[in-house]
């Protein structure tokens, strides 16, 4: 089983979390206890409500031994900011995250992290339905 | 000197001001539009830019890349991490300096390499502290991630130091004394100077020092 922390609980951090949850060790954390709220029964992990721009809330979620961090607070500066610190000073084997702008994704990119650009997917498998 | 302030809150109007008055150039960033039009209508001091200094765009038209610091104001921490960050590696500004919002957050500044986080909170809380305690020794400044500190003792009756001239008290090595207090009076000590019972002590010493430092002044810790 995988350890993977997910960071951010709104629609897509929900359908993931929740999905992973089936098969892995996963644990959500979000600041917002709604959304922690609404991750409902259907979510087989842990519940952190808090906020992730601290260290001693991210060591309390186990990155230490996380296989995967996820991070998908809509906050392209947030998740960016998070991501660098936790691939330099943890040894997270994937750190990937939602940036919005191109720009910005094109930039970090370059550090290792993986970066996924909701627009920039959607716009590759449009292209895929001229073929 | 030019300087990039990201953030027209209170801080940031009032840092380029005063930036402004030492002769500096200064360009004012701010994402929200009513201000920036507030601001322009105010004030030919300075450059503002409407725009969100987090896109590498923005900095781009505050050409940042031509200043030697960039300040990063704005009530939200992790923009003022990114700010700093791009304009570090980015644009090779030299010194980055941004407010710490949440104290909780201080960490990730120093992470991501941000040279000078002023952490206001732990500023006003220790001049509170200094106003409402009654202890001997007060640490007054720390320079240099710390390793410098500069501390306030107040000299108590049983001090061993007490009616000994400056130059007869066995200092530590790495520290000095800086001034002395006494009543209204403000004395900068020679070799000669007295140190009297109830004196206030400004003193400057290594981190490292310090201890033994307020060990010799006043006797115990």
């Amino acid at each position: 089983m995988k350890y993977i922390i997910v960071i951010g609980c709104g629609r897509t951090g929900k359908t993931l979390a929740t999905q992973l949850s089936v098969s892995e060790n996963v644990v959500a954390i979000d600041k917002d206890l709604a959304a922690i709220e609404d991750l409902g029964d259907h979510f087989n992990g842990k519940k952190v409500c808090a906020d992730a721009l601290d260290i001693t809330v991210l060591e309390q979620a186990g990155i230490k031994k996380a296989d995967t961090l996820f991070l998908l607070t809509g906050n392209d500066n947030l998740n960016l900011v998070i991501g660098k610190v936790v691939k330099r000073l943890y040894n997270v084997g994937n750190v990937v995250l939602q940036v919005h702008d191109p720009d910005k994704k094109k930039t970090f990119q370059k550090e290792g992290l993986t970066i996924v650009s909701r627009n920039y997917l959607i716009a590759e498998v449009l292209k895929k339905c001229i073929s | 000197m030019y300087i990039v302030i990201a953030g027209a809150g209170r801080l940031g109007v009032m840092l380029a001001k005063r930036l402004k008055q030492d002769d500096h150039q200064v360009c004012l960033i701010e994402k929200r539009e009513d201000i920036c039009r507030i601001l322009a209508r105010e004030t030919n001091d300075y450059l503002i830019i409407h725009g969100d200094a987090t896109y590498m765009h923005i900095l781009e038209d505050a050409k940042i890349d031509r200043a030697q610091v960039c300040v990063s104001a704005t009530s939200s921490d992790e923009d003022n991490i990114i700010i700093c960050n791009i304009a570090k590696e980015m644009f090779g500004v030299k010194r980055t300096v941004a407010r710490v919002n949440d104290p909780k957050h201080i960490d990730f500044y120093k992470y991501m390499d941000v040279d000078n986080p002023v952490d206001s909170t732990a500023i006003i809380a220790q001049v509170v502290e200094e106003e409402a305690s009654f202890n001997d020794v007060m640490s007054l400044l720390s320079m240099k991630k710390g390793r410098l500190s500069v501390v306030r003792v107040d000299i108590p009756q049983d001090s061993p130091v007490v009616d000994k001239r400056v130059g007869q008290i066995q200092l530590p090595s790495n520290c000095v004394l800086i001034s002395i207090i006494r009543g209204p009076e403000i004395i900068i000590p020679s070799g000669m100077t007295e140190i009297k019972s109830g004196d206030e002590v400004i003193a400057a010493a290594l981190i490292d020092q310090e201890k033994d430092l307020v060990r010799a002044l006043i006797g115990k810790l």
